[in-house]
């Protein structure tokens, strides 16, 4: 049986519209959930976007379009919303709700090679896709929450393997002695992760796990027109530009709106290797800090100059400035890129690649967001369960499995579920000989 | 020049439901084994079952096999494990009596048609291109076979230790398999050394039974065979059980300088869930007693097999350690416990028919792929002994699912993660545990069993029974309700203390925890009790099984995506360098089994799904 699958199919940020896609056997049953009765197939239907409750996220349009004739060659449904993160991500919210599963990276177009929809010459570019989404969610994942949220949830996870240590245990080891009490134990372990889970629950909800913002630095030798760049991004003249090496002594920062996120951009004392007095150490000791705390940090070089790359163990972006000083303009990569900030060349591919690398659009994040709330509340459905299990003694390898499902969840979320962890843990924690 | 379709080396566990299996299915089949005397023995404990373990013998007793049979031919004392918990952790555990055991099992092979038995040691395999041709026995008789099953268990290049004193042999009494071992180290397979232990046997009138509390056996007695009746049966006995305490702590603790596996001279790799009662006093320090079971080995033996100190320290101190125990006060040592080291081979170099991957023809079973435990060795053997016959005729071999069976788990576990330490079997180790539960073994895989003609008439017969049985109670239960206020209704609350409120079908009233099928009105006179638990487990599990249902579905179809031998995982695209390597080393044979390694994401999954679909078109042109 294969699963049917939603998420925004338009390219992520603010546009006119948003299409949200399903594909899958439930897509008809999904899509009328939130549409009403659809139009027949490839007829676009003018409709209110509603919740279970009644309550409408968005009017927009809907169109079916019948296996085999689709993207997929699945049955789709295609939404067409207002280009705003916030609705996209009620109506994928409420799809989950109906019974759709958040598409998995490149899943749609995966989906469709495995119908036949797209051929053999395309194969490639499928896999670079899977690839480069999936290192995308990995990033918003990374960068949208808090690096508390999870570590919480990995302390969670240990905690929730340590309780299926004593229930399989119990189970798979019934002469070894597992104390009653370290079952009563268990249970209040168990209470406790459940209450802790709605509460981050809650707050993910909430949308406090996703980071404020974000953070670039700007570093690089001196006078590679590090505060120039930070101008050009700004629209407007912040910092104090001149044509002599060292004019920036202190780290000055700004926040931009980049295609819907706020992203601080830092600007730095210039770096080399001996400072000529305190106050420029102190500079490039700012400097450093701040690169401490970046998300991503933009090494900028005068493009004609012959300088030596700093070696940072943060995602890094060369940007080679000064280019209008260049016969001819070189082309980027995913790791390099050419502007001139005096003349604003090559500035929205800069954007672009910081979007690419923070991993946002803010779509992107609050459908990583959306990801781990589902997570979060299959868990505690699990957990409850497992609690149930325990209190009406419907026997214990309910509660282990629960349990086990529990920790699948999170596992989703950080880290996946090994087996033999779990063994591991049992021979280390009891003593079994038999 | 003998000449036959399957010869089979060893008459262990695994050996003789490898041999017994090929019969079965009509092969011509040869049993080699160095004592004929000895086939079917129990080298450790004198048990059969326990709680994963009476999984798999059940499942080897579902497709015709001989181990629960014999068991309960041989059976001195049943207990059912985790009773108080649900059916699908409950497990049946049986002592023995060591030689009705071997009676039985030898028996079984005796009447068995189309199977040859040959009492000899083998001394070469003869391989020619990449395939088996023949073996060479002593005084270099040739014996030809098409495949070659080697059920070698402990005897690959054993060592036995029994303090610092050291000397070769595979089992007390018997000498180890050296040339073979030699042999089979110059095949492309990655070979190890394992350890495994076994106690003191201690005379049985030198104890003080009256210090030992005794441990019934359960009633009516839970029988391990699906078709075993009451009538052929020992008489049943009590086992007993005392505890070491902090004097025998002590003496352990002393004695470790004379210790092989604390001086070093143990290599090999021993289970961390069977430790020898050195390991125990060591790893948990804290604790001050550990508990023994004493088990008779068999009805007239003299012998006391107690179960929980395996060790290999020397005489002199496993005699003083046995007697600082209470009731073993004036126990004698027969036969002091031993270590032994053996050689095995890691069974990543195998395919999921048991064959190995190098030699077309030649197939591993039991301890020699890193197992221990029986009920793991027949598992493999039956497996192997099918798969062989299967082989033969050019027919797909039998693989059986995680989902269907503890004996798929325990060969997709082996073949796929390979192991380093004596792999042993747990229910934990199965994702669906409450689906392949010890009463339903028959209706798991009984059928396929008979297509394969390895399941005899008497197992057929009992098998439709049951299912008809069940299928017509479970409609009957949806059916028949309680009304309030009924002597039905107020006979159950007396019995379970449930109360009725409104109108309630029997499956709805099951449903409830502490309602059994026992409980409820019009119950079948009779009824097998693996039957009950059918319909127990059917209905109480209802929502967890459709919930796993669901899950294996997904599953099936990455199950039934091959992955050709031939796939270069350096071409595919987006795959990470771990993961490549990864593959390479593994190379699984289905989509589903590399989604179970451990590191391979489902990003990696999606990326070789997409590459195989790829190349499957680039051939097809």
């Amino acid at each position: 049986m294969t699963s049917t699958i939603i998420a925004p199919a338009s390219a992520p940020g603010r546009g006119g519209i948003s299409v949200i896609r399903l594909s899958g056997p439930l897509a008809v049953k999904v899509g009328e959930a939130l549409c009403g009765r659809l139009e027949k197939p490839w007829k676009l239907k003018h409709c209110k976007i509603k919740r279970k409750d009644g309550n409408v996220i968005d009017t927009g349009l809907v169109v079916f379009f019948k296996s085999p004739n689709s993207y997929t060659g699945e049955d789709v449904v295609e939404i067409h919303s207002h280009g705003n993160p916030k609705i996209v991500d009620l109506i994928v919210e409420e799809g989950v709700t109906c019974g759709a599963e958040i598409a998995g990276p490149g899943e749609f177009t995966k989906r469709a090679y495995l119908n036949n929809k797209i051929d053999l010459a395309q194969a490639e570019s499928v896999a670079d896709l899977i690839s480069a989404q999936t290192e995308e969610a990995a990033l918003a994942a990374h960068n949208s929450l808090s690096g508390q949220f999870s570590s919480d949830i990995n302390s969670c996870i240990d905690s929730l393997v340590k309780s299926r240590v004593y229930v399989e245990a119990s189970i798979d080891f019934p002469d070894e002695e597992v104390e009653l009490a370290e079952l009563a134990q268990t249970r209040s372990e168990i209470k406790k992760q459940l209450d802790f889970i709605e509460e981050t629950l809650a707050s993910a909800k909430r949308g406090v796990l996703v980071r404020e913002g974000f953070s670039v630095v700007i570093v690089g030798p001196p006078n590679a027109g590090k505060s120039t760049l930070l101008n050009a991004l700004a629209k407007k003249d912040l910092a104090i530009t001149s044509d002599e090496a060292g004019t920036t002594r202190d780290s000055i920062s700004v926040n931009l709106n980049l295609g819907g996120v706020v992203v601080e951009f830092v600007d730095t004392a210039g770096l080399r290797k001996k400072p000529d007095n305190e106050i420029e150490k102190e500079g490039i000791k700012r400097a450093l800090d701040a690169v401490q705390g970046a998300n991503l940090v933009l090494q900028v070089f005068d493009v004609t100059k012959e300088e030596k790359l700093d070696v940072f163990e943060k995602e890094t972006v060369t940007v080679f400035n000064k280019c209008d000083l260049l016969d001819c303009f070189p082309e980027d990569s995913l790791s390099k890129v050419f502007v001139s900030s005096e003349k604003g060349l090559g500035l929205d591919r800069l954007v672009d690649l910081v979007l690419f690398k923070l991993g946002v659009g803010e779509e992107t994040v609050l459908l990583s967001r959306r990801r781990h709330v589902t997570c979060l509340q299959d868990c505690v459905d699990c957990l409850s369960s497992s609690l149930s299990a325990l209190d009406g003694e419907e026997g214990l390898e309910l509660v282990a499995e629960n349990l086990l499902a529990a920790q699948k969840c999170l596992g989703k979320i950080t880290r996946p579920v090994s087996s033999d962890d779990l063994l591991g843990e049992i021979f280390s924690e009891f003593c079994i000989g038999k | 020049m003998d000449k036959y379709q399957i010869i089979v080396v060893g008459g262990g566990h695994a050996g003789v439901e490898a041999a017994s299996a090929a019969a079965r299915m009509g092969a011509q089949t040869c049993l080699v084994t160095h004592s004929i005397e000895k086939i079917g023995e129990m080298s450790c404990n004198p048990a059969i079952g326990g709680i994963g373990k009476s999984h798999l013998a059940k499942e080897v007793d579902a497709l015709g096999g001989l181990m629960a049979r014999a068991a309960d031919e041989a059976g001195i004392h049943y207990r059912v494990l985790n009773s108080t918990k649900g059916q699908a952790v409950r497990a049946t555990r049986v002592q023995t009596d060591r030689d009705l055991y071997r009676k039985a099992i030898q028996k079984f092979l005796n009447d068995q048609p189309n199977l040859t038995i040959v009492e000899a040691s083998v001394e070469d395999i003869v391989i020619k291109n990449r395939k088996i041709c023949s073996i060479v026995i002593d005084q270099g008789q040739q014996l030809y076979g098409e495949k070659l099953i080697l059920t070698t268990g402990t005897f690959l290049g054993g060592i036995m230790h029994t303090g610092l004193k050291q000397k070769p042999g595979g089992r007390v009494g018997d000498p180890p398999s050296i040339r073979l071992a030699k042999k089979l180290r110059e095949l492309p397979l990655s070979v190890g050394r394992l350890k495994t232990g076994t106690p003191p046997r201690l005379l049985k009138n030198s104890i003080d039974w009256s210090q030992l509390s005794p441990q019934p056996g359960d009633l009516p007695t839970p029988l391990l065979s699906y078709i075993s009746s009451n009538t052929t049966r020992p008489p049943q006995i009590e086992c007993f059980m005392t505890r070491t305490n902090k004097t025998t702590h002590q003496i352990i603790r002393d004695s470790l300088t004379e210790s092989p596996m604390y001086t070093g001279i143990i290599e090999g790799v021993g289970p961390r869930y069977c430790p020898s009662i050195e390991d125990k006093v060591i790893r948990f320090s804290e604790r001050d007693s550990h508990q023994i079971f004493a088990e008779p080995e068999g009805i007239t033996s003299e012998l006391i097999y107690p179960n929980g100190i395996s060790t290999s320290l020397p005489h002199a101190a496993q005699e003083e350690m046995v007697r600082s125990i209470k009731g073993f006060e004036e126990a004698e040592i027969v036969r002091p416990g031993y270590a032994i080291e053996y050689d095995y081979f890691n069974p990543t170099g195998l395919y999921h028919s048991l064959e190995t991957r190098c030699i077309e023809g030649l197939y591993f079973a039991g301890q020699i792929n890193g197992t221990t435990g029986y009920e793991e060795a027949a598992a493999q053997g039956l497996i192997a002994g099918i798969n062989a016959t299967l082989s033969l005729e050019k027919k797909e071999p039998l693989t059986l699912g995680r989902h269907e069976a503890y004996m798929g788990v325990l060969i997709d576990d082996l073949v796929s993660l390979g192991t380093k330490e004596p792999y042993r079997m747990f229910t934990s180790r199965a994702e669906y545990r409450l689906i392949m539960r010890e009463d339903n073994a028959d209706m798991r895989l009984t059928k396929k069993g008979k297509q394969l003609g390895l399941v005899g008439d008497r197992l057929w017969q009992a098998y439709e029974e049951k299912r008809e049985t069940a299928q017509q109670e479970l409609l009957r239960l949806s059916r028949q309700k309680i009304i309030p206020e009924t002597k039905e209704a107020e006979l159950l609350e007396k019995e379970t203390g449930e109360k009725i409120n409104s109108p309630k079908s029997l499956k709805e009233i099951l449903k409830r925890p502490k309602v059994s099928y026992t409980d409820l009105p019009g119950q079948l006179h009779g009824i097998h009790r693996s039957a009950i638990d059918e319909i127990e487990a059917s209905i109480k599990y209802a929502g967890y099984i459709e919930r796993q249902r669901v899950d294996i579905e997904r599953l099936q179809k990455n199950e039934n995506t091959i992955i050709p031998d031939t796939v270069i995982y350096e071409n595919v695209v987006g795959l990470s360098n771990e993961v490549k390597q990864k593959l390479t080393e593994a190379r699984p044979q289905s989509l589903a089994r590399a989604s179970r390694l451990p590191g391979v994401t489902p990003a990696a999954v999606s990326l070789l799904m997409v590459y195989l679909k790829k190349e499957r078109k680039r051939k097809a042109g």
